[in-house]
């Protein structure tokens, strides 16, 4: 069989700045909560998603771990590891590199969140657990293409796994819980239908994208379309060094994220803008602070400026601004600037 | 698996739900707790972290929970290695004695709910499934959280709960600054952020556990009782449920607080929680400092299953007063050009007039759907292999498509013994196989069909019609139908916006829509008939419903020397023949009434309504008394 065709370089991609960001920061800092990317058809919005994965990085996880435990965090620790870990005191490690898992429009419930294994049910009598995308989404990429069309109860399911980062299913005879902690990456179309307010506020992040409308950039898009279609090798190669430069930015931020620290100052314009915007809940304030902090890092420095939070309010608050249905929702920035 | 969860008293602000959960703690007969409030306020948080602070479990009941995992059904390994019925007990058996707690308790669905209702009010759980009868206590204390954007809870399950909180986000600045250090801190480290706070936990713990040993020894004298009962009345609750939570609640507060004795405050302060779910009517003002302004009974409809008979209907104003319109249609003086623009081929655009609020305007899924319903998203028993598994039936002489494995084996479970099996671990027979039925949370799908001729220029009926539509959307959009916008005027109908989820979408083109031109009324019927037998092939569980606005009148023709009224009869009467669920909002409002929709509407077979039926009952003055008073 003809191996599978190679994705496209996320470098490759031009313009929309602002997906790419919002993408690239969750990789950074996989706490942050994800992304919504809304806009028309043919802008990029999938290839860039899936051309993310050839730039995650590889991190360490329990061998043969179902769920892909970190070894080191206790915290969010699958019960198998956990009672290995207990027994023997130190769990077998292996390297593997973070994955995009597609969740598709059409999936049903129990392949989603798992369900009784038959074929064990059938051989021995005995129950078992299989496992579904939510198990292999643990601590990878969800990804879910036009969310909006996505059944109401598969919604309701991914609502309080994405929430509490946990799989609990109750149902066909089983009875199980396992860590479920992914960044939930949607995109969708607005044009054929909204998103539950519930699940809009799951994702941290939102972007807006649209066609580039600069006629220069545009033969740029044809360029390196076609050049990857008509000579990958070429293409891969050449790009290949600007692929690694985003890596190693990536392998940096993260490196740093752990010491970037914020002024009281910085907490209270988060604070104020949250207020004067009237959002919902605390969420917003807590998802603007992270992704400050993720964007410090990225720039390379361990201090969160009043800039980085305003770069911040743009990724986080445009789709929580819609109180009631048919309001025009627009996240007004010059209402935040003064503060 | 073990679940780090941010502690209980590490969480800023929130009183009133940290109060409803540790009275709920210290006296587990005051019923529970329903917390409804926005998105991202430590709900969850708060319900998972008081799991530390007593010796009660919090037994999750997930959404997509089964019926068989709920109430528990036949061992299948007993059964299957060594011939015994015997019982796996389910969520019910560990709830006993412990916390139940339903996240976004408003999507429970339905038959998961009933059986839920059933042993919450006996405290026992019969289990008589698979060849197994067996019953075992079970009583718990019942927590729910949810989000009244979602859709609502029935009364009577909001009965069940004890205490009622609702909740919003801390509005102060220095808590909100906290409150982001606090959860940032506690994702960088969370094993170390709870060992430092492990000194309040503690704290807390020892004085509900005080609390709990003080609490037999509460007095409530005759006099509590009657206040108690005297303020339950003063809000009309049904049933004595809550006057009983309150004096329970009432004790918890004084155990609390290190007193024998219940005083008045107590039981005042006991009210706020125990009684704004039960309220039938907006309690006054002096009961609570603040009187809750979405007291939720609003939930009971028309639609009551059977077993509400007993409960009241509420008056009909607290039912609209909880639905305040969302949308606010542009409000413009423009008599000047009222008169100006029924010129037939000068386009108008009128905007939409006052809203109104939908007396349960229609309900095209009545016929076929199994609607409990409280006005929120209707389920549609689901004939594809869609949905939500909610149940199963057996297969009987029909192929199996959609089997439930899980089903199928349980009843095959008790035969084991006296099966030959054929080396394998179990034998099932044809009696044996079970289906899925499947539950889709669906809306409606809704076509309308408005006539933009001249004459809806007239008299501004475009701008009430706009009106009459963009309330019906704002149903539509609480209940997650699709729409769709169809406009006939000058020579021909026009599909504007094909069926859709995107109601938002619909809004902006009705805004948009002209009035000007003949009346093209067949055309419109049968482009209509064509996007409807078109979805009908597409999603056959879709329930379409055509709703025309018009006011009967036909012009323009399709063929030379025929009648426009004649053609659109035939148009309805084909649209009536194929049962398509019709509604016809008649626009007429001259003087002289010709009737014409009437005539159509025996083609059709659907339901005539007028603008004057939409309008009914106060509603438009009952919407501006809740727009004044927001």
């Amino acid at each position: 069989m003809e191996q599978a065709r190679k994705g496209y370089c996320f470098t490759a991609i031009v313009g929309q700045d602002d997906m790419k960001t919002a993408l690239i920061l969750n990789v950074i800092n996989p706490n942050l909560g994800g992304v919504l990317i809304r806009g028309e058809k043919g802008t990029a919005k999938s290839t860039a998603v899936r051309a993310l994965a050839e730039l995650l990085p590889e991190r360490v996880q329990v061998a043969d771990c179902r769920f892909g435990c970190a070894p080191n965090d206790k915290a969010h620790m699958c019960g198998e590891c956990l009672e290995k870990l207990t027994n023997h005191k130190t769990l077998e490690q292996s390297l593997a590199k973070m994955k995009v898992v597609d969740l598709p429009v059409s999936a049903t419930e129990d392949r989603v969140v798992g369900t009784l294994d038959m074929e064990h049910a059938i051989k021995t009598g005995e129950k078992k657990f299989e496992t579904g995308i939510l198990a292999g989404a643990n601590r990878n990429i969800l990804y879910v293409d036009e969310v909006n069309l996505l059944d109401d109860h598969v919604v309701d399911v991914l609502l309080d796994s994405a929430a509490m980062g946990v799989n609990t299913v109750e149902r066909e005879g089983v009875s199980y819980t396992h860590p479920a902690r992914f960044i939930l990456v949607g995109t969708m179309n607005p044009e054929e239908g909204d998103l539950r307010p519930q699940l809009i506020d799951r994702f941290a992040l939102s972007v807006t994208v649209i066609g580039e409308r600069d006629a220069e950039k545009r033969v740029l898009v044809m360029e390196n379309r076609l050049k990857y279609e008509d000579e990958p090798e070429k293409f891969f190669e050449d790009f290949e060094p600007m692929q690694q430069a985003l890596r190693d930015r990536i392998k940096t931020a993260e490196g740093l994220l752990g010491q970037v620290t914020y002024s009281s100052r910085i907490l209270e314009k988060i604070a104020k803008i949250c207020i004067a915007l009237d959002v919902d809940g605390h969420r917003a304030d807590i998802v603007m602070l992270k992704t400050a902090m993720t964007l410090a890092a990225y720039s390379g420095r361990t201090e969160v400026t009043e800039e980085d939070v305003m770069e911040a309010a743009k990724l986080t608050l445009p789709h929580r601004m819609r109180r009631n249905p048919f309001e025009d929702a627009v996240l007004d920035l010059s209402q935040i600037e003064g503060i | 698996m073990t679940r780090t969860v941010f502690p209980f008293a590490a969480v800023l602000g929130q009183e009133k739900i940290k109060n409803a959960l540790i009275w709920n703690l210290i006296n587990p007969r005051i019923g529970g707790v329903l917390i409804s409030g926005e998105k991202g306020t430590a709900k969850s948080t708060l319900i998972r972290g008081a799991a530390e602070l007593g010796d009660m479990k919090i037994i999750e009941l997930p959404l997509n929970v089964t019926e068989d995992r709920l109430v528990g059904s036949i061992d299948l390994k007993q059964a299957l290695q060594n011939g015994r019925r015997e019982l796996e007990p389910g969520i019910l058996k560990d709830a006993d004695g412990n916390i139940l707690y339903v996240d976004e308790v408003n999507l429970l669905s339905d038959h998961i709910v009933n059986a839920l209702l059933e042993v919450a009010s006996s405290g026992v759980n019969t289990i008589e499934r698979e060849g197994i009868s067996h019953s075992h206590p079970s009583r718990f204390v019942l927590i729910g959280s949810m989000n009244q954007e979602e859709g609502k809870l029935r009364p009577q399950f909001l009965d069940r709960f004890g205490l009622y909180v609702e909740v919003e986000g801390e509005k102060d600045l220095i808590t909100r600054v906290e409150i982001m250090k606090r959860r940032v801190a506690f994702e960088g480290d969370p094993l170390g952020f709870i060992e430092n706070c492990a000194d309040e936990t503690r704290d807390l713990t020892a004085r509900i556990s005080a609390a709990r040993i003080r609490l037999p020894e509460v007095e409530v004298t005759s006099n509590a009782h009657r206040f108690a009962a005297t303020l339950a009345q003063g809000v009309h609750s049904a049933g004595h449920r809550g006057e009983l939570a309150l004096i329970e609640t009432a004790k918890a507060i004084a155990a609390f607080d290190g007193r024998h004795m219940l005083n008045i405050d107590d039981i005042k302060q006991a009210a706020e929680y125990a009684l704004p779910h039960r309220a039938q009517e907006p309690p006054p003002d002096d009961f609570y400092e603040e009187p809750p302004e979405e007291s939720p009974e609003e939930e009971q409809t028309e639609q009551e299953s059977p077993e509400q008979d007993e409960d009241p209907p509420p008056p009909p104003e607290a039912q609209e007063a909880q639905q305040p319109p969302d949308i606010t249609p542009p409000e413009r003086d423009d008599a000047d050009n009222a008169d100006t623009s029924n010129n037939e081929d000068e386009d108008d655009i009128q905007e939409a007039g006052d809203a109104f609020v939908i007396p349960r305007w229609i309900d095209p899924h009545v016929t076929r759907q199994i609607n409990k319903g409280s006005g929120r998203r209707n389920l549609v028993r689901s004939g594809t292999n869609q949905g939500r598994y909610v149940n199963h039936r057996m297969a009987g002489s029909e192929r199996v498509s959609d089997l439930a494995f899980d089903a199928t084996v349980r009843a095959a479970a008790p035969f084991q013994s006296i099966r030959d099996k054929a080396g394998r671990a179990i034998a099932i027979e044809g009696d044996d196989l079970r289906v899925k039925i499947r539950e889709k949370r669906t809306g409606g799908s809704i076509l309308f069909v408005v006539d933009a001729s001249a004459s809806m220029g007239a008299n501004k009926r475009m701008k009430e019609v706009k009106a009459a539509i963009l309330s019906m959307l704002n149903v539509s959009y609480q209940k997650r139908d699709k729409v769709g916008l169809i406009a006939f005027r000058k020579d021909s109908a026009e599909l504007l916006l094909g069926i859709t989820r995107s109601v938002d979408l619909a809004q902006k083109k009705l805004a948009q829509l002209p009035t000007g031109g003949k009346t093209p009324l067949s055309k419109g019927l049968d482009l209509a008939y064509e996007v409807i037998m078109g979805l009908r092939m597409k999603e056959p569980d879709a329930v379409p419903t055509l709703v025309l606005i018009s006011d009967g009148r036909a012009s323009g023709k399709k063929a030379p020397g025929s009648n426009p009224f004649g053609e659109a009869l035939k148009s309805a009467e084909r649209i009536g023949n194929q049962g398509i669920h019709t509604i016809i909002l008649d626009t007429e409002n001259d003087f002289i009434k010709f009737h014409l929709c009437q005539k159509l509407n025996e083609k059709l077979r659907g339901t005539l309504l007028t603008m004057e039926d939409m309008k009914a009952d106060g509603i438009v003055e009952a919407i501006a008394a809740t727009r004044r008073a927001t």
